[in-house]
């Protein structure tokens, strides 16, 4: 998966704009990064990666980079 | 096994939520997208007490079973109508259950069924009782603030009433159990017992980074840590379930986990490649009943029309969450 495809993968699962969406944004100033967006990026990460994020993992997830640092197979 | 359950009359719709909450990430259509659920009962002047004796009587009610024949009575609540005495000891009087039963409470949430059905097991196996009335009975929305939208989207009351006898020995499978008390602090009444009494300041409410609006009286749930516990413990809990009790997904006729919400059933049926058809999703009306789940869940699929979910059926059961506590076995119908 190409950078961008993971952006959109990133903004499909929070239902945000993408143009939102690019490695540098600070996941609480977007009005989706409530407790069901982290819920569906870690769904996402679950089914697309394998990869279940532990709760230290998940207090740890502050920008999009961050995220994409999960999505690796 | 013979089952019933009462649920509360009032019910809570999602329009309702939408018109109190005036949010657009809060319509009514948003909420069931999030969740699942529709419309959830909810207590409003009830006890746990008067949920477990509504289950109680349409027990004895529909499989004709005299008070007088209960010789046990097991209650599983969070929700307590005291601290002491023992909501139990009330349940036995209001249902006139005769003052030879024996009759105790045990605290637990959404693994509770299970280690209800365990202790009953025990009980019967032993000659201890011949007669268990296994209750649960739920009340969360008395701990959640209204304007918790995290919580009070999500959670319902209602209560169970189980009778199970020696012939259910065999009826009830092989146990599995699991502990881990590190996830105490995700879902919680932080005070009113003893580690921190209600004051003026725990009452005071205070908002989250959602928005959400509570107290440290009311109920807190870290949802997505909750979500990923989940993902992390019930595979492994239904592979070992299955070892253990000698037979394989193939095998099985149905699969009931504990209801917690549509997007996590969904999510663990696909992981665990479970078929639509052998996997029950039943959250739609009902929230999350907590320890009430799994009973409510089998006897709606038995009641079903054109049920395959009948005498005979293997069905593996699974409840897990608060505590982190979480536990499993499999039923034979």
């Amino acid at each position: 998966m190409t950078i961008d495809e993971k952006l959109n993968l990133i903004a499909e699962t929070l239902d945000a704009d993408r143009k939102n969406i690019n490695s540098l944004t600070v996941l609480k100033t977007l009005d989706e990064w409530d407790s069901m967006g982290t819920i569906s990026i870690i769904s996402m990460l679950d089914r697309k990666f394998g990869k279940v994020l532990t709760a230290d993992e998940i207090a740890e997830l502050k920008t999009v980079q961050d995220i994409l640092d999960m999505m690796c197979a | 096994m013979q089952i019933s359950y009462y649920l509360p009359p009032t019910s809570l719709s999602n329009e309702e939520l939408e018109k109190e909450y005036a949010s657009p990430s809060w319509t009514a259509a948003k909420i069931y997208r999030k969740t699942g659920i529709k419309s959830r009962r909810i207590v409003t002047n009830e006890l746990a007490s008067d949920l477990a004796v509504g289950a109680g009587r349409k027990l004895f009610a529909e499989y004709k079973i005299s008070p007088s024949d209960i010789d046990f009575v097991i209650l599983c609540t969070q929700s307590p109508d005291y601290y002491l005495p023992t909501t139990a000891c009330i349940v036995q009087d209001k249902l006139g259950i005769p003052t030879v039963t024996g009759a105790f409470d045990y605290n637990l949430g959404c693994s509770g069924y299970i280690y209800g059905l365990a202790t009953a097991k025990g009980f019967l196996s032993a000659g201890i009782a011949k007669n268990v009335l296994l209750i649960t009975a739920e009340t969360y929305t008395k701990h959640i603030h209204p304007l918790d939208r995290s919580t009070r989207t999500v959670f319902g009351d209602g209560a169970s009433a189980t009778l199970l006898t020696p012939e259910d020995i065999q009826s009830i499978g092989q146990f599995v159990f699991g502990t881990d008390g590190n996830g105490a602090k995700n879902l919680i009444v932080p005070s009113g017992a003893m580690a921190m009494p209600r004051t003026n300041e725990t009452a005071e409410k205070k908002e989250d980074l959602s928005g959400n609006i509570r107290s440290l009286d009311n109920l807190y749930m870290n949802g997505p840590e909750i979500y990923a516990f989940t993902l992390r413990t019930v595979p492994g809990l239904i592979k070992t379930i299955l070892l253990k009790n000698s037979i394989s997904m193939d095998e099985l006729d149905y699969v009931i986990l504990h209801q917690a919400n549509k997007l996590v059933l969904e999510t663990l049926r696909d992981k665990l490649e479970i078929p639509e058809d052998k996997y029950c999703i039943d959250v739609e009306e009902l929230g999350n009943t907590v320890s009430s789940t799994i009973p409510i869940a089998i006897k709606r699929a038995i009641d079903k029309k054109n049920s395959k979910v009948n005498a005979g059926c293997k069905i593996l059961i699974a409840g897990f969450g608060v505590g982190y506590s979480w536990g499993g076995t499999i039923l034979t119908l």
